[in-house]
């Protein structure tokens, strides 16, 4: 899932400081599981707004939404009518949610809540951690199901480097070096052989910024 | 553990906002022990006093 966390609340305040009527809009999906932009986290920040403005003597309308995903367009079906009510929404979404938001609702001005970090796993309760790097070209059928583009700072395809010191990396001693841990797991698999298979340069052409996918179903469709 | 790591996260939301973290706490004890639950009641009573009127409550007053 997408990993975000909410941005500071005097940042978030500042930017909608002298708005008459905000909507805290949250998303129901990756943001809300990472409790970072569901429900409950458009529930707190509302509640925050209210009192900060009201402890400045401001009269200020905050209302709450929360939407099941704000990546998709026709979740905002039922807000088309509600937005324009508003002079400002705080989008608690991811950044691809907060750029839908912004591109339904033009005439409005849409601002983020949350720095959207990564895409990654629950650990456990309240902690969660990056594997993907979302690179376009998916080594991890090669490397025992261990992505060494996001768990080797130096994105290494055939390691490991010199630096690696008792399965640490010299980078941050506190992390695994991604390469120990790919060893180990082919190794448990039987299949170490695969560690000795060099690597071409990841191709890095077929990570295109912005990139645009189609599913194969609707491609000749469009064509 | 749970409940008091969501009173601490509450307690920063609090902050953030103005208002003094001391006003919430969490305390610990069973239904038994009810010198416990008193010295608490004491505790959370001397606190209201020493900070005053809530930041909301002193803003509205002062209107």
């Amino acid at each position: 899932m997408i990993v975000g966390q909410r941005k500071p609340f005097d940042e978030i305040k500042s930017y909608v400081d002298g708005c008459q009527r905000i909507l805290v809009l949250g998303c129901g999906t990756c943001v809300a599981v990472c409790m970072a932009g569901g429900e409950k986290e458009v529930q707190i920040l509302a509640s925050q707004l209210r009192i900060a403005f009201k402890e400045e003597g401001k009269d200020v309308q905050v209302d709450e939404e929360t939407i099941l995903r704000q990546c998709d367009r026709e979740y905002f079906d039922t807000l088309k009518d509600r937005v324009d009510k508003y002079d400002v929404v705080i989008s608690m979404a991811c950044g691809a949610g907060v750029q839908l938001a912004a591109e339904l609702f033009p005439h409005r001005v849409v601002v983020p809540a949350l720095n959207t970090t990564f895409i990654g796993i629950a650990e456990k309760e309240g902690v969660w951690s990056e594997k993907c790097r979302a690179c376009s070209n998916c080594l991890l059928a090669e490397t025992g199901g261990i992505c060494p583009i996001t768990i080797c700072p130096k994105g290494l395809v055939n390691g490991p480097c010199g630096g690696t010191n008792h399965g640490k990396c010299e980078v941050d001693k506190n992390k695994d070096c991604a390469w120990t841990l790919i060893y180990r797991r082919l190794e448990g698999q039987g299949r170490l052989e695969k560690i000795r298979e060099i690597h071409p340069p990841k191709n890095y052409k077929v990570q295109t910024t912005p990139a645009t996918i189609w599913h194969a179903a609707y491609r000749e469709e469009e064509a | 553990m749970r409940a008091k790591r969501w009173v601490r996260y509450t307690k920063g939301l609090l902050k953030e906002i103005g208002i003094e973290p001391e006003r919430l706490e969490m305390f610990n004890m069973s239904s038994s022990m009810a010198t416990a639950f008193a010295e608490a009641v004491e505790e959370m009573t001397r606190r209201a006093k020493e900070l005053g009127p809530s930041p909301l409550k002193r803003k509205k007053e002062a209107a």
